[in-house]
């Protein structure tokens, strides 16, 4: 049993990275829109996740030093700076976003409005990180989103076309109706997901929170790659069961109700509930993640006392930054932005500020000083210079795809 | 030793391995380091323009009384240089971070089981 909650911050990550409100929504809106046609797409973004989690769990855990403050160690204070900017203002709109997510599937379950559940949420959620140990909350949330699983069986229940599938699957086009932007706007959005910056922040802070040390090294590795393919699974789920659905009614999915149809239809009332439970679960842990990203990041940038291993007392600077990120996200879903809309935004702008967390980890996990003799083989340097470049390429392309394609709108 | 590469920005930890703070920056005297600098003031003198102006004004008033120097760190406190900066002191002998304990006395401890482990 013990081994099983030994992958629950690997699993945590991952959900808050591949299944948040954004990602339940944009691959369920992929699956419909285009059918299974993006799938190589989460395929990509598992592999390039694994890649990157890996060199900074095993920076962490044979140095002890988080992401960011390799960040700031090789960019220098100005560059990491702007960078802690960027990332800031994606984790907190993410943040927003999420809180706003909890907020929808309690909709979903209670029929009231989500904006009345908004306050609630953000006193569970700062309640939460201020009194809740770390290891609790990553067993309860990163395990109860794993019944998200109910997609999964779900495909296995409906009737598809599976000839069809694999066609799309195999000749990724936009197919009919749909053209080549609105088909690598959301190829790059749902690559973004998978790397989102706060996911290694907060892989990389979970790990010091959990004391890893050079010892760990095996547990950080079953971590990434049980948590992060398993992620991958989960929103490959909700993209196949919607391409099942939707996409030959030519049907389009735009809210979260619509998301949890495919369950309903194979297992009724059972799988609706699975399916909320899931949603609100998945939400609520991608708010965790973000809310506390928001408070380890700053404070590994100007080098504070921070992280729920020490009492809040403690670590004043770091809690305030983390109660004063959830007024924010907060503040922002009040405006009462659409948090699905506000997602797709982040995800876009979270394209661009990629590269400049990823290229310190590389650079750091070369380094002797770092590491001695843990540096990265010729895979992780091969495997991280091409994805290096990928993430360059999508961070080029993300602004002017988001305006040529109207944010997808075609 | 490559001061830019090997020293600055980096964590200093005290002897028990408690975040003091980073290298922000560093007294040179006759071609050696002297001193470490550490916080918001020294940070944002460091980084200039209109923004370290305004960080290192910022933490200028914070400072009790106002308007000390940056925190110093004497380069004989250091007891070893590895990813990290280690002293040979705990951090009670060092001078408290004024952000730090404003926000612990005005809002932190204020709230109900700020005094309790997790």
């Amino acid at each position: 049993m013990k081994r099983v909650f030994a992958v629950a911050l690997g699993i945590l990550t991952a959900i808050g990275g591949f299944v948040d409100i954004g990602d339940i929504v944009a691959n369920a809106e992929a699956g419909a829109r285009f059918g299974i046609a993006h799938a190589w797409v989460l395929v990509v973004g598992v592999v390039g996740i694994c890649v990157y989690a890996e060199m900074a769990g095993r920076v962490t855990a044979v140095s002890g030093r988080p992401v960011f403050d390799l960040v700031r160690e090789r960019l220098g204070p100005r560059v990491a700076l702007a960078n802690l900017a960027g990332s800031l203002l994606v984790t907190v709109l993410t943040l927003g976003a999420e809180i706003g997510g909890v907020g929808l599937a309690l909709q979903l379950a209670t029929s009231v409005d989500y904006l009345l559940w908004v306050p609630v949420i953000g006193f569970v959620l700062w309640a939460a990180l201020w009194r809740a140990k770390f290891s609790v909350l990553e067993n309860i949330f990163g395990l109860t989103g794993l019944v998200l699983i109910v997609f999964v069986i779900a495909y296995f229940r409906l009737p598809a076309d599976h000839g069809e599938l694999l066609r799309q699957a195999t000749h990724p086009s936009p197919g009919d109706g749909e053209d080549w932007g609105t088909y690598w706007f959301m190829a790059v959005a749902l690559f973004a997901s998978a790397l989102t910056p706060y996911e290694v922040f907060f892989f990389s802070s979970g790990a010091v929170e959990e004391r890893w040390n050079a010892k760990d090294l095996l547990t950080s590795r079953i971590n990434v790659f049980a948590g992060f393919p398993l992620g991958g699974l989960l929103a490959f789920a909700l993209m196949l069961t919607s391409a099942t659905v939707f996409h030959p009614l030519d049907l389009s999915v735009d809210s979260l109700s619509q998301v949890a149809l495919p369950a309903a239809i194979a297992f009724g009332k059972l799988g609706l509930a699975a399916a909320i439970l899931g949603f609100f679960a998945a939400t609520f842990g991608a708010a965790m993640e973000t809310g506390l990203s928001t408070g380890y990041t700053v404070a590994q940038y100007f080098g504070w006392n921070w992280g729920k291993l020490r009492k809040p007392r403690d670590a004043a600077r770091f809690h305030t930054v983390v109660m004063a990120g959830i007024l924010a996200g907060i503040a922002v879903l009040m405006t009462s932005i659409d948090p699905i809309q506000l997602t797709e935004y982040t995800l876009v702008f979270s394209a661009v500020a990629l590269p400049l967390t990823y290229l310190p980890i590389l650079v750091v996990a070369n380094d002797r000083g770092y590491l001695g003799d843990r540096v990265n083989g010729r895979l992780a340097n091969g495997l991280g210079t091409v994805y290096l470049i990928v993430v360059l390429a999508a961070a080029v392309a993300a602004i002017p795809l988001m305006i040529i394609t109207r944010m997808g709108g075609g | 030793m490559l001061i830019g590469f090997d020293l600055l920005d980096r964590q200093i930890l005290d002897a028990d391995g408690e975040p003091v703070g980073k290298v922000d920056d560093v007294e040179i005297e006759d071609g050696t380091v002297v001193a470490l600098l550490s916080g918001q003031q020294a940070l944002g003198e460091r980084i200039g323009g209109r923004i370290g102006r305004w960080i290192a004004a910022t933490a200028r008033r914070m400072s009790e009384p106002p308007d000390q120097p940056p925190a110093r760190i004497p380069v004989d406190l250091i007891a070893e240089v590895t990813s990290a900066v280690t002293l040979s002191v705990r951090r009670e002998l060092l001078v408290d971070p004024p952000l730090e304990t404003w926000l612990r006395d005005h809002l932190i401890a204020r709230i109900p089981g700020a005094r309790d482990e997790s």
